[in-house]
């Protein structure tokens, strides 16, 4: 399997992010190696912490980090693997971005993911399975965005009809979002033909979305790719990226100003939503098929870590989203090899997050 | 027994939990600092709790891990949010990553282990009054204990000296300082209370309610414990309510279907959540005002 290659996809990010560091008055290169080698210190910090944990339980830290490290990053596999996993975090750290601009807190990315799924699955089951290609996936995606933006919609009226905070309850509406999931996968869609856990009936191969060349990535993650540069585009050059960042900076001159805050934090929220929802859909067309019990499941909570970790710069944004698929993957390497149960990866992200958090880089990003 | 009556019962038993992590959510916030970490801390003190009982057989044992893993979890939350200046709901929400991944790693040579689990014990004359013994009288000794434990930090945060300080540490940061005191060390003292009572509320779910360990078995309560927390307007009392309430809810899945009726569990799932976003729909508007100030900073925060 070695000899399949996918030479594109990973350098991609990484051009992008250079020109967008550069422009804002020259770099200072001083103060960025000061950061990176924090960084690289507090990362360094959780893999030994990580490792004194895996120790206690019994496993040899250095076999299992050898075999994370081989197992993740030196097979095109897994490299594939990393980039699947990658897709639907980004959609879910971007959701975080786009609100955050504005000052909200979107912690619902959980349940606005699986309303995407929902809103996909919905028009397969609506419209049937007979549809062109050219016509289901489109629709298939926009019924994940309106799933995404609907739910993330919710949020936003509570916040601004009822001063309730936008952070407790996109929290609480994550619960709801798994709730009306589950009550569509044991009842009203739950396919009859399914032997096993209960699922939707898998939507079917003219409507899911097509692999990269002839590797396992699907071209969700091209739309990850596209929907950052847009994220970044809106949020960096246009007005109402501008009136977005305003409104965070300080709602009540915004409003003096004449901007329709509400509004904005409406649109903020909205676009955040449909970002997820967006996710939630290439999930099931291009990796699952189905709505199945623990669909996504944590992947809206590790989103936005991610865009915390990158400080909600849009491109740095999808290359955290892409490192905690990194270590996420490592994870199943240590079930695998180690003997560990999947989830003690939570540990390692956890740490290198705690890291990164508490030393690494801070006070750069202030003026982003 | 008749379906409100169980429900009320059920409010108790189902809410004490959450109530000893609003209770300590509220020591918490009234010192200025919210912590997402706290449904980490429950779920530190279920797991550590069930570990200490199944090793010692004492019930009582288990709830003092318990409660300890839960203090040590919260004052990870502290010292990144007091020390490092970090982001309260950022950092409280990767604790609650650190203590998933804790509990797997831990958690999974527990699931099978025989506890002796906290006994219901029926308080002799009052818990032969109608409904009111039903509801309170006939339940495990932390659940008691919780009966204790509101009036006590209630009067600890609002008639004691210690109390006045620990808000102020909440409010007004630089006129503690003014005087010579040591808000950050307060503010310390209030986080890892809260995470103990967090962890003692997961010791009660572990060992005296569900007396079953089991992978994430706290789903949100803590994060409930929070949105309580905000609703009641940080009042002890008022969190007691909020917590019964959210209790009832969660006992009318299973009462709905032990009587047979046809609602999809699913649907019956999810009301716990759409109370508590209902509740603080109703009540709008109205605990915000007397939030602290340190507080008010953490949830209208600029991104960065």
């Amino acid at each position: 399997m070695t000899a399949t290659l996918s030479p594109p996809p990973a350098p991609t990010p990484t051009p992008q992010a250079v020109p967008e560091v550069a422009p804002r008055r020259g770099p200072n290169w001083r103060k960025i190696a000061i950061a990176l080698g924090r960084t690289l210190v507090a990362v360094g910090g959780a893999i030994v912490i990580f490792g004194a944990f895996m120790q206690m339980k019994g496993a040899n830290p250095i076999d299992a980090y050898r075999s994370m490290w081989e197992s993740t990053l030196q097979s095109s596999d897994s490299i594939e693997q990393i980039l699947v996993k990658a897709t639907p975090l980004i959609f879910a750290a971007l959701a975080v971005t786009v609100p955050a601009r504005a000052g909200l807190v979107n912690v619902g990315g959980e349940g606005q993911l699986v309303m995407g799924g929902v809103g996909g699955a919905a028009v397969v089951q609506w419209l049937g399975t007979g549809l062109p290609i050219g016509l289901a996936l489109p629709l298939m995606a926009l019924g994940g965005i309106i799933g995404g933006a609907l739910f993330a919609g919710i949020a936003a009226l509570l916040k601004l009809k009822f001063d309730i905070n936008e952070a407790v309850s996109t929290l609480l509406l994550n619960y709801v979002a798994v709730d009306v999931m589950l009550f569509l996968i044991y009842d009203a869609w739950k396919d009859p033909n399914g032997s096993g856990q209960p699922a939707t009936a898998p939507v079917p191969t003219n409507e899911q979305l097509p692999l990269i060349g002839n590797s396992s990535v699907h071209l969700g993650f091209v739309l990850a790719i596209v929907a950052t540069g847009l994220v970044w585009f809106a949020l960096t050059r246009t007005s109402w990226g501008f009136k977005l960042s305003v409104v965070g900076g300080n709602p009540e001159a915004a409003r003096q100003a004449g901007l329709k805050v509400g509004l904005l934090l409406l649109s903020a929220m909205l676009v955040g939503g449909a970002l997820a929802g967006l996710g939630g859909f290439t999930q099931l067309a291009g990796v699952e098929h189905k709505l199945r019990p623990g669909y996504l499941l944590t992947y809206g909570y590790i989103g936005f870590l991610a865009s915390w970790l990158a400080r909600h710069h849009p491109i740095r944004v999808a290359l955290a989203a892409t490192l905690l698929a990194a270590i996420a993957v490592g994870g199943d390497s240590l079930q695998l090899d180690s003997a560990l149960p999947a989830a003690s990866v939570n540990v390692l992200m956890a740490l290198v997050l705690l890291g990164v958090f508490g030393w690494g880089g801070k006070r750069k990003a202030v003026a982003a | 027994m008749n379906l409100g009556l169980e429900l009320m019962a059920g409010g108790v038993r189902g809410g004490t939990s959450i109530l000893y992590a609003g209770l300590g959510e509220t020591v918490s916030e009234r010192a200025g600092v919210v912590n997402l970490g706290i449904e980490g801390s429950m779920l530190c003190g279920a797991l550590a709790a069930y570990a200490a009982n199944a090793a010692s057989g004492n019930p009582w044992i288990g709830a003092l891990a318990g409660a300890a893993a839960g203090g040590a979890l919260a004052l990870v939350h502290a010292f990144f949010v007091l020390n490092r200046k970090t982001n309260q709901l950022a950092t409280g929400l990767v604790i609650l990553f650190l203590a998933l991944g804790i509990t797997s790693l831990f958690g999974a040579a527990y699931v099978d282990e025989i506890i002796t689990p906290f006994t219901i014990w029926e308080v002799p004359l009052l818990s032969s009054i109608p409904w009111i013994g039903d509801i309170f009288f006939k339940a495990d000794p932390l659940t008691y204990l919780s009966y204790f434990m509101v009036p006590l930090i209630w009067w600890v945060l609002f008639r004691t000296r210690w109390g006045l300080m620990l808000r102020g540490a909440g409010e007004r940061t630089e006129v503690l300082r003014t005087y010579g005191h040591r808000p950050q060390a307060l503010q310390y003292v209030a986080v890892v209370i809260g995470g103990l009572m967090a962890g003692i509320g997961g010791a009660q779910l572990s060992t005296a309610y569900a007396n079953a360990w089991f992978e994430n078995m706290v789903q949100g309560r803590g994060f409930i414990a929070v949105a309580v927390v905000i609703f009641a307007a940080r009042q002890p009392f008022k969190v007691m309510a909020g917590s019964y309430l959210f209790g009832a809810a969660l006992a009318l899945s299973p009462a709905l279907q032990a009587r047979g009726v046809s609602i999809n569990q699913f649907a019956l799932n999810a009301v716990p959540y759409v109370a508590t976003l209902l509740v603080l729909m109703l009540l709008a508007r109205r605990g915000s005002d007397d939030a602290p100030e340190g507080l008010k900073k953490v949830f209208e925060m600029s991104p960065g």
